[in-house]
């Protein structure tokens, strides 16, 4: 247990460490500090130790991970071949969708080293939200503009190698 | 069986006068009203008698008499008044109740539609203030007018009797003031209603001007605002004072009529006495007696007044719930029906109030023992579909058959015989999963308040049995692990599980140690409280309970010359900051607690002290603040409560602390506490912690499973697994179930109407909250135990659940598109190829 190395004369609390964190995260970037403070209350951190799945693909854990400390890596299974899409480290945000709504995961996470994840599930985020309705649309409007993002980003940068996946591009269209 | 009542929404206020059981009480009040009112008139006549025959002719012994008559009658009138009290508190009380029990049960069945526009709110306040009048108007409805109108006959009718010219001359009085008072009650009632609506303007202003107070902070609009307020201050101070004036303008009206006859009496009485018409007793009897008739007229006006609130409130009530039932709940004259599991919907619509076609010309048909997918987005009115045949809906048009009985022609109670219905957000009661296992089966069964004493209902087996089917037997199981046994209750088990603990940590200890934090004497437990560090034992006296060890001078005593009090209280100060900052606004539900040191009902007293801190030094807070923040400090868990750190040197005092009081107790008081060994069974700590001999570190769900399959292989191997399972089912689940995750609640949701196995069984998105292996395992059972024995119809969000139903139904904007086998859609490429793409 290391809570009592980090127990210092004026120790930080672990909440005040997660508040920190969250108000970098952008996709609750549209929120209060009032209701940061109690995702920052209800999140918890989990460990993973080297080659153990943070989630698994098709399964709906509903949680989302903020990663701490550590490596992880993003696969996905096709007919028995895995890919690796890229490593995820310490800083990255993953699963807010899974937040708003049941989806099965189209990727794995495997941890590749051992792995510290902030994590907050849907039943905490859903309860703290139905407290602020109209702070719902605040997350929607970072969703909207992160995928709005992610698909300029991936036009600009790799549009010219696509070639016939381009008929499938557009997800900003949805 | 009996003619139905009326329903309650049609029943007239007047109606519950004489209402059943009522009347023989109404009656006897009747009759000890009218002795009353003689016991009243009696001490005038005494009076006059004392006066005129005792006094002036100087006769003691009827003195003596007439004074002892007069007693007599005071005493026996005070007693029947409190008679009179009696007997109309128990007719307004027995009002009231059978009010409130016959328009909650009319509430109950009013359809599912009205239920959406209305608020709870709404309905508390409807069966609690608003019926509270109209019981007392049903109270007074006898008595009062009786009475009061017979103590005016009596009191006019003595007056006559002393002096017809006098009496009529006084009497003269009451018609002016009868004519005038409706007159001024009007305007105070007209100024009243402009009050209540300037009222709920006044603080609906309020309210917004505090929930925009940074607007105005920000815009520094502190004038604007005020000037706003100001206004509707005025307006509200215009009609109070009149309101108040027209209420004043009614009493001094009636008081100065009313005092208006004594005067009469003494000009005209005086006169009538000095000329000798009249004798000096008379006098002073029809004085008495005519002051006497003020009491009975008040009380008339306020009669009137109930009757005039009351009776505006129960209409308003009334009106207001004064719906149809859709169907009706109970068969009259015959028993519940036992359908055939066919279904057949013909032509079948539904159309809202406002003319939107929710469902327009489905066609569908089951044989019995056929399962059914119902797909498509949101909105399609796959969920109309299924509370249509449900009966939950009342549909518009067309015709829904089971066997072969059209759906809306049936009563409630042949539905629930036939039929089980999982909703999408099912609902689970405050009480214990085994009560809320049985709902389904003891609504079915027509539970009568007697629990058990029936055959019809499953046994232990049939409910374990679902426990396994629906998935929720682990859940159960963690339930009976944490539960806490007592000593004089369950020394068997006791003894077996010491036992376990020693194979436990033989053959599991070193996989869980990951998972699980041992009780080790030298070490601080980051999983235990303050309290229990210190102590490091389970208390044996009151004194040192939990709840009690704050207050314990000898405990207190002990932190002081541990040099713990200080630190114990600005962690204290701390904790109480930080969580009053999180969770002040929040409401009680258990999520938003679970983490938390101070509780949900907490809350608000803790709010009141975080005041005090704000306002007050450590030394200046007062000794029940001193011990409040001292009880936080001792339930802190670092590893649970996360909005405070354990600073290391109180870690440090709190070990030495341990060792210290294991010594002063050892000297004291040996027999305190139960230190923690591995021989002894801790009766302070959950069944699972003892077994451990240690606490869990995590709630991670993956954990909690590995820590699941080791423990469920040690109680198999220990034929222990329906013991603690028995212990899992008395658990209470709280307000809405809220402390089960959304998973469990529809687990158990499903369980309780997979225990009631009926012939028919609709799933509205039933498993939509639970993870993939238990909605597989679902799944799974459906087509294995269910196929070809119950109807199934299923609202189904996920697709990969449908291939093996016999029919799939793919729905949109109200229709059925396409209908057919998973395999036959699929080769058609229509709506269902594309649905399964998409997802």
């Amino acid at each position: 247990m290391s809570l009592s190395e980090k127990n210092k004369s004026t120790p930080s609390s672990e909440f005040q460490e997660n508040l920190e964190i969250l108000r970098q995260i952008y996709f609750f970037s549209g929120l209060p500090l009032e209701t940061l403070k109690i995702f920052a209350y209800l999140c918890t951190r989990e460990n993973f130790k080297q080659g153990e799945h943070i989630f698994r693909q098709n399964e709906d854990d509903g949680q989302a991970f903020y990663i701490v400390e550590g490596k992880a890596r993003l696969e996905r299974e096709d007919n028995g071949d895995t890919t690796v899409m890229r490593d995820c480290e310490s800083g990255e945000f993953l699963g807010g969708l899974t937040l708003l709504g049941e989806t099965g995961r189209l990727f794995s996470l495997k941890s590749v080293a051992d792995t510290t994840c902030l994590v907050l599930n849907r039943e905490k985020f859903a309860k703290t939200m139905a407290q602020f309705p109209d702070l719902m649309m605040k997350i929607c409007k970072a969703v909207a503009q992160s995928i709005d993002t992610w698909e300029k980003r991936f036009l600009t940068d790799q549009g010219d190698q696509c070639g016939k996946c381009m008929g499938r591009l557009g997800v900003t269209l949805i | 069986m009996a003619k139905p009542e009326p329903s309650i929404v049609k029943r007239s206020l007047f109606s519950w006068i004489f209402a059943a059981g009522n009347l023989k009480l109404q009656l006897l009040l009747l009759l000890v009203i009218s002795v009353m009112v003689f016991a009243n008139v009696l001490p005038l006549e005494m009076q006059r008698r004392v006066v005129n025959e005792a006094i002036k002719l100087r006769d003691i012994d009827k003195l003596f008499l007439y004074c002892g008559i007069f007693l007599a009658a005071v005493v026996f009138s005070s007693v029947l008044k409190y008679l009179t009290n009696v007997f109309q508190t128990l007719i307004t009380q027995r009002t009231t109740a059978h009010m409130r029990k016959d328009l909650y049960r009319h509430i109950l069945t009013l359809p599912l539609n009205f239920f959406r526009k209305t608020q709870p709110g709404t309905v508390v306040n409807a069966l609690t203030t608003e019926l509270t009048l109209p019981g007392n108007f049903v109270g007074m409805a006898v008595a009062s007018p009786v009475s009061n109108v017979l103590k005016l006959l009596g009191f006019a009718g003595y007056l006559f009797w002393l002096n017809p010219l006098l009496a009529a001359v006084s009497l003269s009085i009451y018609p002016i003031v009868m004519f005038l008072i409706p007159l001024l009650q009007k305007g105070a009632n007209k100024a009243n209603k402009k009050r209540v609506d300037t009222a709920r303007t006044f603080a609906a202003r309020i309210a917004e001007s505090i929930s925009g107070i940074h607007e105005i902070h920000g815009n520094g609009s502190y004038r604007i605002e005020g000037r706003k307020y100001n206004k509707l201050v005025d307006r509200l101070l215009k009609i109070r004072i009149v309101w108040s004036l027209y209420r004043f303008a009614v009493k001094t009206t009636n008081g100065f009529f009313t005092s208006l006859g004594p005067f009469l009496v003494f000009i005209l009485g005086g006169y009538l006495t000095i000329k000798g018409r009249l004798e000096l007793g008379a006098l002073v009897a029809f004085l008495s007696a005519q002051e006497r008739l003020f009491d009975p007229w008040k009380e008339l006006i306020e009669f009137y007044q109930v009757y005039q609130d009351g009776q505006v409130n129960y209409q308003r009530t009334m009106e207001y719930f004064d719906i149809e039932a859709e169907h009706e709940i109970e068969p009259r004259d015959r028993d519940a029906l036992e359908l055939e599991g066919s279904v057949e919907v013909k032509d079948l619509s539904f159309v809202t109030d406002t003319g939107i076609h929710l469902l327009d010309g489905i066609n569908m048909s089951l044989k019995p023992g056929e399962h059914m997918a119902l797909v498509g987005f949101s909105g399609s009115g796959k969920s109309t579909l299924a509370l249509c045949i449900g009966q939950l809906y009342k549909y518009t048009g067309g015709s829904v058959m089971i066997g072969d009985k059209e759906v809306s022609g049936l009563t409630k109670k042949d539905m629930v015989s036939n039929i089980g219905f999982v909703a999408q957000s099912p609902f689970i009661f405050d009480g214990t999963i085994e009560e809320n296992i049985l709902y389904s089966c003891r609504a079915k069964t027509g539970d009568n308040g007697q629990a058990e004493a029936n055959q019809e209902m499953p046994t232990l087996d049939d409910t374990i049995a679902v426990l396994h089917q629906t998935g929720i037997f682990v859940d159960v199981l963690r339930f009976g692990l944490n539960a806490i046994l007592t000593p004089d209750k369950h020394a068997e088990l006791v003894e077996a599980i010491v036992r376990i603990r020693k194979n436990f940590q033989q053959d599991y200890g070193a996989d869980l140690a990951d998972y699980v934090e041992f009780f080790d004497e030298n070490k601080y437990l980051y999983h235990s409280s303050v309290a229990e560090n210190l102590t490091f034992g389970a208390p044996n006296k009151s004194e040192f309970a939990n709840q009690n060890l704050a207050k314990s001078e000898y405990f207190l005593n002990f932190l002081s010359k541990a040099d713990l009090t200080r630190p114990l209280l600005s962690l204290g100060i701390n904790l109480c900051r930080q969580t009053v900052d999180i969770l002040g606004n929040l409401p009680p539900d258990a999520v938003f607690f679970e983490q938390s040191p101070i509780n949900a009902d907490e809350l608000e007293e803790f709010k009141i002290l975080e005041e005090h801190l704000r306002k007050k030094r450590l030394h200046e807070l007062n000794a029940e603040d001193r011990h409040k923040l001292l009880e936080l400090a001792l339930r802190f868990t670092p590893g649970t409560h996360k909005m405070a750190a354990l600073p290391e040197i109180l870690e440090m005092l709190i070990l030495e602390g341990r060792a210290l009081l294991r010594q002063k107790i050892a000297e004291d008081d040996p027999g305190a506490f139960t230190f923690y060994q591995m021989s002894e069974y801790i009766y302070s700590q959950t069944i699972l912690n003892n077994i451990f001999f240690g606490k869990t570190k995590t709630s991670n769900p993956k954990a909690q499973e590995i820590i699941n399959q080791s423990i469920i292989q040690l109680l198999i191997e220990e034929d222990f697994l329906e013991a603690i399972i028995e212990i899992g089912m008395h658990y209470q689940v709280g307000t809405k179930g809220d402390k089960l995750s959304g998973g469990q609640q529809q687990k158990l949701a499903i369980a309780r109407i997979f225990l009631k196995a009926p012939r028919i069984l609709i799933m509205d998105e039933a498993t939509s909250a639970l993870d993939n292996k238990s909605q597989t395992r679902i799944q799974n059972l459906l087509e294995t135990r269910w196929k070809k024995k119950s109807t199934v119809i299923s609202v189904v969000h996920r697709l990969d659940t449908i291939k093996n139903y016999d029919k799939v139904a793919v729905m949109k904007a109200g229709k059925i598109l396409e209908m057919g086998t998973y395999d036959e859609l699929m080769a058609r490429k229509g709506m269902l190829y594309e649905l399964v793409g998409k997802k």
